[in-house]
Order: structure tokens, then sequence, then C-alpha cells
């Protein structure tokens, strides 16, 4: 599903120059579960918003699905986004003053979902993480935990090949960040593809396969019998 | 552009953010305001000034001839010009479609006398159709008709105050009077609303007159009026024609003023309606430039909110948006907001002049309001100005960096 072969980053900063992802070599099959994880500054984000075309390599090979990902425009990069991927971020974003369903629709707006179509998908999305009854409410009447399972189903309700988490648990307690995983293993569950970024350990565990970063450089790449969060919810 | 959901995007938008719509559009709907009552007011000035002027004014042309000021035509200069009976037959000729009324004028003056009265009066020896020309009100009797001017007859239309002067009590019509001791016989009264002078005055037949003066044909003025459903252009083309002709004819220098004089009373609506278009040039002008000030306004706020809502354009590209459709969502938000507001400007400032406009009726400002092509045009300008206020705010939307707008740093 994603293969990558030498991606090399580096952030120019003035006159200097700070070389980020040295030489990655990784792959992930469908219906994979991996864990990225990795001291701050280690450039999980950065790795994870290259695979996720929201920032260029300077070198390296990417393949998505067997598509070469590699100079593209931002329209096409759009396109992209939009078919074969879904975003979870640490701090959510959601549009404030959408409502949960209005967020969950965005993306199927952005594939020319007719509106109907985009209303029940939406709301089916919502029914999955089990917020149908919160559909109508802003983004500011959730707390946390909820703010989190409508950005999933937002990610999930285009149907993207990979789902990719930024830290999805970062901003929750851990209560609410095993029911998020909970959530997540279910989705994984159902075959799709994803990938989280984590620096915890007890998350990473609740994944099939860790990735451990360090300097730029993959250390340790295993995997492991996947914990299932539903034991802590 | 009218796909239904962009438009739900932006209502949507608009209607979570009323505060800021309403400060955005604001400023433009105060523009546009300002514009149509600039516009308006310019507008009843005119209509003031022309209904003030359709009173007085006729179709009519006065031709006097002068002294050249300039040698012409193997002429020296400061020849006098004199006109005579064949000028009129040749504008006639010349002119059959455009002249509607004409009459020579012959200038003379009279000691009249009536039983033991006498005055000096001036005389004006006019053809018949001097009457329409002039406007002339005759209150009793009647004005000099063409069998008088046939037959040079011995007869005069004299003045209000002539017939006060002459008559005192008596009934001046059919009586005989005596001028430079020839007998005329008063044929009419004529008055002039607000003009003594004019009331002091003669008129007799020019051809009796001529006889008179040594049977000269000699004309002092010529007077003539035009066809009334000329419009300004029309009416100034046929004065001018008229000048370089009588020019012409009178071997005149056709820049040379002195030498022969033609004043078309449309030139005073000339003078009026380039004030006026001045007047309303110089609203347009402010109007605009309250207007940009207006746009600058919207630009500022949407630059201001596009940066507000940098993370939501980098949620939205994430999304998959593309950048097309994030300049197309600023600026038909933009297009919108000012659209709308510059419309409720639009419809503030027309109330306000269907209501309070026929109010004013003064002879400075009557009836101050807009035409349709005011609007028609306000509400192009509007969504021009919609498009600028949008474009840089678009512009910068579309290229925020997603990975920048989301990092939570
Ligand atoms: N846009 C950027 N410009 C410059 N340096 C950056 C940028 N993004 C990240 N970095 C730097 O790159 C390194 C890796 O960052 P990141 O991928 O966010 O790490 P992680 O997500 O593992 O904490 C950090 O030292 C960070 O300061
Ligand atoms: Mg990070």
């Amino acid at each position: 599903m994603i293969e990558i072969k030498d991606l090399h980053k580096s952030y120019k900063m003035g006159s200097n120059s700070l070389h980020v992802l040295k030489g990655i070599n990784f792959s992930v099959e469908e219906g994979e579960l991996v864990a990225i994880m990795g001291s701050s500054g280690s450039g999980k984000s950065t790795l994870l918003n290259i695979l996720g075309m929201l920032d260029g390599s300077d070198s390296g090979e990417y393949y998505l699905d067997g598509v070469p990902i590699k100079d593209l425009s931002e329209k096409k990069a759009a396109q992209y986004r939009n078919k074969f991927l879904g975003f979870v971020f640490q701090s959510f974003n959601l549009i404030n003053y959408k409502s949960a369903l209005e967020n969950v629709a965005l993306p199927l707006y952005y594939q020319k979902v007719g509106r109907r179509e985009r209303q029940d998908k939406a709301l089916n999305y919502l029914d999955r993480v089990g917020l149908k009854e919160w559909a109508t409410h802003l983004p500011s009447e959730l707390s946390g935990g909820q703010k989190q399972r409508v950005a999933i189903a937002r990610a999930m309700a285009a149907e993207p090949k990979v789902l990719l988490a930024d830290e999805p648990t970062g901003a929750l307690d851990s209560k609410t960040s095993y029911e998020v995983m909970d959530l997540i293993q279910k989705i994984n569950d159902d075959g799709n593809t994803i990938l989280v970024v984590t620096h915890e350990k007890d998350i990473a565990h609740m994944c099939k396969r860790i990735v451990h970063l360090r300097d730029g450089v993959i250390v340790e790449d295993t995997k492991i019998e996947q914990v299932r969060a539903q034991e802590y919810v | 552009m009218f796909d239904r959901d962009i438009w739900q995007e932006i209502f949507n938008t608009i209607k979570k953010n009323k505060l800021r719509t309403f400060l955005t559009g604001f400023s433009v709907g105060w523009a546009i305001f300002i514009l149509v009552m600039l516009l308006a007011s310019v507008n009843g000035m005119q209509n003031g000034f022309y209904s003030q002027f359709n009173d007085d004014a006729t179709n009519s042309i006065i031709i006097r001839p002068g002294t050249t000021s300039e040698a012409y035509a193997g002429f020296e200069a400061g020849r006098r010009v004199q006109f005579k009976n064949e000028d009129i037959e040749f504008i006639e000729k010349s002119f059959p479609e455009d002249f509607v009324e004409i009459s020579g004028r012959y200038y003379a003056n009279a000691v009249a006398r009536y039983k033991a009265e006498t005055g000096t009066y001036s005389v004006q020896a006019v053809h018949p159709d001097h009457q329409i020309i002039e406007k002339t009100i005759v209150i009793s009797g009647r004005f000099i008709n063409e069998a008088d001017h046939v037959n040079k007859a011995k007869v005069a239309v004299i003045g209000r105050k002539v017939a006060e002067d002459l008559f005192d009590k008596e009934d001046p019509i059919g009586q005989f009077a005596e001028f430079n001791g020839l007998p005329f016989k008063v044929i009419g009264v004529f008055i002039d609303e607000g003009d003594d002078n004019a009331e002091r005055r003669i008129y007799a037949p020019i051809s009796t007159y001529q006889r008179i003066y040594g049977n000269t044909n000699d004309i002092n003025v010529i007077l003539l009026t035009y066809n009334p459903n000329y419009d300004l252009t029309k009416a100034l083309e046929f004065s001018d024609k008229l000048e370089t002709i009588m020019k012409r004819r009178h071997k005149v220098a056709p820049e040379d003023q002195a030498g022969i004089g033609v004043w078309n009373y449309a030139e005073a609506f000339d003078d009026i309606s380039s004030f006026t278009s001045v007047l309303k040039a110089i609203g347009i002008g402010v109007g605009f430039l309250i207007l940009i000030a207006g746009i600058v306004g919207i630009g500022n706020i949407m630059v201001f909110t596009i940066k507000e809502r940098t993370k939501e354009i980098g949620i939205r590209k994430a999304l998959g948006a593309r950048p097309n459709q994030i300049v197309n969502l600023v600026l038909l938000e933009s297009i919108f907001i000012t659209a709308l507001s510059g419309f409720i400007g639009l419809l503030f400032a027309w109330g306000i002049l269907a209501i309070f406009g026929p109010m004013f009726n003064t002879p400075a400002f009557t009836n101050p309001n807009v035409s349709a092509s005011t609007v028609i045009t306000a509400t192009i300008v509007l969504i021009i100005a919609g498009v600028l206020a949008g474009l840089i705010p678009a512009l910068k939307a579309s290229n925020v960096k997603p990975i920048v707008a989301l990092s939570d740093k």
C-alpha cells in the first residue's frame, strides 16, 4: 500500500539546514495498523506529512497504492489527498462554525458527492463513532474525545486507502485515549490501513507493528501482539 | 459558480460570522448610499435648472448684424453689415425644414399723440410671426396680421403703459393716434408680465415702416424659431449652420462675432447642462473615492479574516480542496457581501429619495432622483468592487500551506 525508498528531508533555516529524515526505507501492506514512535523532534510528523502529501521530500521514492508520488501540482495533490488519504490530528482541527455533521460531510463535498448522499453518509459515519445524537452540535459543545471521534468519522467518510493519525491521543486523558484507540482498532478490523504517530508506549502497543525513528532513520521495526483497547474502556 | 453547494458554504460562513459580515458590508453599503445620494442631488439641481429655464426659454434664435472687426474677402474691417428683406427670404428658402416662424425687426422711435396726450415710445416694426416668437400676449384687439403686412397698413399694437398714457380710461381699439404726425389705427393692446419697459413699446408692420422711412427694405434684426422637437445638439447644429451661411452671405469672417451675431437660447441650456455634467462628474468622482475606501475596507477585513481562517483553509486543503475552490469560495463570499450590502445601501437611498425627493420643489433643487441606468451601473460597479476586494485575500488564501496552517506550534 505504501512504499518509500531512501527518503530524505531537510529544513532550511536561514543559512543552516536541518537534516530531519536521513534515508527512510519502509513499506506498509494493506490492512496494517502501524505505530510510528520516537522522541519529540525525531521527525515523526515530518514523515507523516510527506506520506500525506502535505509536504514534499528532498529525495527518495514514494509509492501510494502503486502510484508514484512526485512533483505533484497543488491541484493533483489535493485530488490525491481527497481520494487516498484521511487525516486525524492531535488538535482535532474541526471547523469550529460547522456542526459535527457538516464537518464529517466536508471531504465528501470535495469529492463532489451529492448533497443527500453526503448527509446520509456523514450521519452513518457519525453513528459508527457513536455520535449520531450529536450531529447538529458545534465542536465547542463536544468533549475532547468526542471531537477526536468526529475527526475520525470525517477522515473515514471519504473512504481513504490510508488513515494517517498524528498523535491522535496526544490531547486526551488515558481513558479517552483508549476509547479513541478502540475506535481505531475497530476501523482497522474492517480492513483499513492505518498509521498512528505516537510517543506513548501503551498506545503504540495497541497497534500491530511498531516503527522506531531516531536521528532521522528507522532503528527498529517489529510486528507485535496487539493489545485490545476494549479491555481498558 | 452556480453550484448550490458553494452558496450553501457561503451562506453558512456568513450566518456563522454575522458581526464580521456586517462590518465588512457596512462600508460598501454606506459608500453606495452616498454615491447615489450625491448623484440624485446633482440630478435635483439639474431638474431645478431645467424647470426654471423651460419657463422662459424658447426655441428661438436672434441674428444681429454689426460692424465687422476683421478684414475679409476683400473688405476692410469696420464695415457695417446691413440685413435686407432678402435675407429673410434666403433663410426661408435655405432652411425650410428647420425654421417654424420668422420675423424681421426694424427699430424706430415715435412721438405719439392722441388728443391732448403725447409721449415718446420705441417702435418695433415687425412681421406677423413676431407675436409667436416673442410670445406677446394681446389682451384686447389683435396683433398685426398678414393683410396688414401686405397692405403696408398704418396699424399699431400698443403696450399697456402706452394705452394708459395716451388713452387714459378710453378704449384705444379702433382709435387713431398720430406717430410723428402720421395717423395709425390702434388694433391691439399687449402686456408683458414683469417687464414694464416692454409695455412702453409699440408694434407696427415692418412693411409700413420700411415705406415711411424712404422705401428701404432694411432690417435691423432677424428673429426665428426652429422645430420645437429639436434636442440641444440639433438646435445648436442648426444655429451654427445658420451663422456660417449668413456670414458667408455677408462676407463676414467665420470667426468674426462682431460682424454677425447669432444667439440661440439653447446655448443657455448648453451652459447649464455642461455645468451640471461637471457637477455630476464631481459627484461620481467623490462617490467613487468613497467606494474605493469601502473596497479597501472590505479587502482589509477579508485579508484579516483569511489570517483568522488560515487554519480552516488548511483543513479544507488537507481534506482535498483544490486551490481554485478556495479562491472561488473567498471571491464569491466577497462579491456576495459587497453586492448585498451595496444593494441595501442602494435600496435605502432609493427609498429615501422616493419618499422625500418629490417634497423638494425649489427653483434650485427639484425632485432629486436616480435613473435606472445609475442603478444598473452601480450594481455592475459593486460586483467589480467585490472581485477587487476579494482578489488579494483569495490569492492569499489559496497560497496557504496546509502543514503551516495545521502545525500545532
Ligand atoms: N517547517 C519546519 N521548518 C523548520 N524546521 C522544522 C519544521 N517542521 C519541523 N521542523 C523541525 O524538524 C524536526 C522534526 O520535527 P517533527 O517531524 O515535527 O518531529 P516530531 O513530530 O517527531 O516531534 C524538529 O527539530 C523540528 O523543529
Ligand atoms: Mg509531531
